[in-house]
């Protein structure tokens, strides 16, 4: 079968979306002790384990990681030429045809729409929705952050930034609530993504998995847009 | 080596020695020990005292003499670092002048910032031509660390504005023999404790060559002379111990041969100072005594003509001639087992997280620059195909 080499997603788009899964990967992990502090180090009479000091850095670190990778995607996403294939998305995103067939395709009623962009609607206001999330979860981090270190750097420039959000928030508890809240809409996204993934590769059968790797997907037909 | 042959050996070397000509046209050693008050006998009982400080037998006794008598043959450039001057003080300011500070204060120095006439230009030239003399036959004494790198502009000494670090690089390629004197110059000291503004490396990180560190903070007088005569007698470095200190000075801990030791290992400790143990001259390990940690030879040859040293006055050894004491020993009055750690990593974890975000928000903002910029300069490369 005669297949089109089609180049749907940046370098960028892509390392950004790896490092964006590590970030996450650690971030859960290192949040989640933070939250429960469920590993008891073996004892010694030497205060000098900081074991939730040491979480407590990763943590932050990768949450610096996924502020920096969102706000260079954020940045191709708005100006980048490659990716104005993403932006074009947002015509399949407002077209209520489009809305339809995409459902009636996941529901095994049809066949898939001739979209114009690279993501489907269903696709696109998942993503909009995670970058919501991202965004508050990083917004509260920081909160909870600048309560960490003043030193200098990003904790003292935030310090006085920060302050009122928290109290329009409610408090720093009602921060770390809705951090720990929104960090569950995530972890909720997250097999629903790779489900969808999977599932669209199985059934488009162009190799979309490829496309978040190599950035080059195998289209049946000429898919000029 | 039997000591008949080592015998035969150094005095094949000092009157080998004795050949070359004094360095000053002034007064010999001996004309100006008799100067001072200093009889024969005493000097005898010195050189005695030195030989057994050695580990020499005491059949060496009239060697050592000899050689004392020979340090105006061998010239010494003393520089000064990043430092308190200490350790010269330690040499020089006795009650009385010593033999040690006689040798020294009078006779064998060419260049000691503290103790020449000479200042400004005149005093570099004495340096530079001290250094061009005696190429490769004079001994350098270094005191003080020294600010490396790129803060070593931190030390910039003279006329010429030069770094410290470039000053004993230089006067080290061109010595025989190179000694760190005290704990600065050996280890870094307290300009090098925790967070070394300065960046204050021993003299060991400046030169490539041999270094014998003789550290204390200050040293003995005896530790400094010692070297020297040492090195006159030997014409070789001594055996040195893994942080490259002579063994006959550094090779047993203060402990080892405290006079306090009794009462260690009787289990009677001063448990605060002023108390009756403390009156009563206990152990001071409770309140602090690093001498268990600590190599030297005060406990053997004390201070001051042999008159006291700290542990004899009531206080515990705070470790002066270790590596990194500053950092590593203290609390001064209190067991190691209740010293402070460092936080994580030295900053504390939340720190170290700001600085890996900044770098991070920084690389994010110049990738988006120059993404951007490359975008505009060359368009987008690859378009659908």
């Amino acid at each position: 079968m005669k297949r089109n080499l089609e180049f749907e997603f940046s370098a960028g788009l892509r390392w950004t979306h790896w490092l964006r899964a590590i970030a996450i990967a650690v971030l859960t992990v290192t949040g989640f002790y933070l939250t429960y502090v469920f590993i008891i180090p073996e004892a010694s009479d030497e205060p000098i384990l900081f074991l939730n000091a040491k979480f407590r850095m990763w943590h932050e670190i990768a949450g610096f990681l996924l502020i920096a990778v969102t706000l260079f995607k954020l940045y191709l996403f708005l100006i980048d030429k490659v990716s104005m294939k993403e932006r074009i998305a947002f015509l399949d995103f407002i077209s209520p045809k489009i809305w339809i067939q995409q459902i009636k395709y996941y529901l095994f009623m049809g066949e898939h729409p001739h979209l114009r962009g690279v993501y489907n609607p269903l696709q696109f206001i998942a993503y909009v929705g995670l970058y919501a999330m991202v965004f508050v979860i990083s917004l509260t981090g920081l909160i909870l952050y600048v309560h960490m270190y003043q030193g200098g750097g990003i904790g003292l420039f935030l310090y006085d930034f920060m302050r009122p959000i928290e109290a329009m928030m409610g408090g720093l508890a009602m921060v770390r609530e809705i951090h720990h809240i929104v960090m569950w809409g995530i972890l909720i996204f997250l097999p629903i993504h790779i489900y969808m993934a999977i599932f669209n590769s199985i059934m488009g059968k162009e190799g979309s998995m490829d496309a978040i790797i190599s950035g080059y997907k195998f289209t049946k037909h000429d898919s000029k847009h | 080596m039997e000591h008949a042959k080592l015998y035969e050996r150094l005095s094949q070397r000092l009157n080998d020695l004795e050949k070359f000509p004094r360095i000053k046209e002034e007064k010999s050693i001996a004309a100006l020990m008799e100067e001072h008050g200093i009889s024969r006998r005493d000097f005898m009982k010195w050189a005695a005292g030195v030989t057994a400080m050695l580990s020499l037998p005491s059949e060496f006794t009239p060697l050592m003499a000899q050689a004392a008598e020979l340090t105006d043959r061998l010239p010494v450039v003393w520089l000064h670092m990043a430092e308190c001057t200490g350790c010269s003080e330690s040499l020089l300011r006795t009650d009385a002048p010593t033999i040690d500070s006689l040798i020294f204060d009078h006779i064998s120095l060419e260049y000691h910032e503290t103790l020449m006439v000479a200042c400004g230009w005149q005093a570099e030239h004495n340096l530079e031509s001290a250094i061009e003399k005696y190429k490769g036959k004079f001994i350098l004494m270094v005191e003080g660390g020294i600010p490396a790198g790129s803060s070593e502009f931190f030390l910039t000494v003279g006329p010429h504005g030069q770094t410290g670090q470039a000053s004993a690089k230089k006067a080290a390629d061109a010595a025989a023999a190179i000694f760190a004197i005290g704990t600065c110059s050996s280890f870094g000291g307290i300009q090098a404790a925790y967070p070394n503004p300065t960046n204050a490396q021993p003299l060991s990180k400046i030169t490539n060559k041999p270094v014998i560190n003789v550290p204390g903070c200050p040293p003995s007088e005896k530790n400094i002379v010692g070297n020297v005569l040492h090195y006159i007698l030997f014409g070789t470095l001594p055996a040195l111990d893994a942080y490259n200190r002579p063994k006959w000075a550094y090779g047993l801990r203060i402990h080892d041969l405290c006079e306090r030791r009794g009462h260690f290992d009787a289990g009677e400790f001063v448990q605060e100072f002023g108390d009756a143990g403390a009156k009563k001259g206990f152990c001071l390990y409770k309140v602090g005594c690093k001498g268990p940690y600590t190599f030297n030879n005060c406990s053997r040859e004390r201070f001051n003509q042999h008159t006291s040293w700290p542990v004899q006055a009531g206080h515990g050894c705070i470790g002066c001639s270790e590596p990194g004491f500053w950092d590593n020993m203290g609390p001064f009055e209190e067991p190691l087992g209740d010293r402070l750690y460092h936080t994580v990593y030295g900053e504390g974890a939340d720190k170290t997280a700001d600085k890996v975000g900044v770098a991070l928000l920084t690389v994010t903002a110049v990738g988006i620059a120059a993404h951007a910029a490359i975008a505009a300069v060359k368009g987008s490369g690859k378009t659908e195909e």
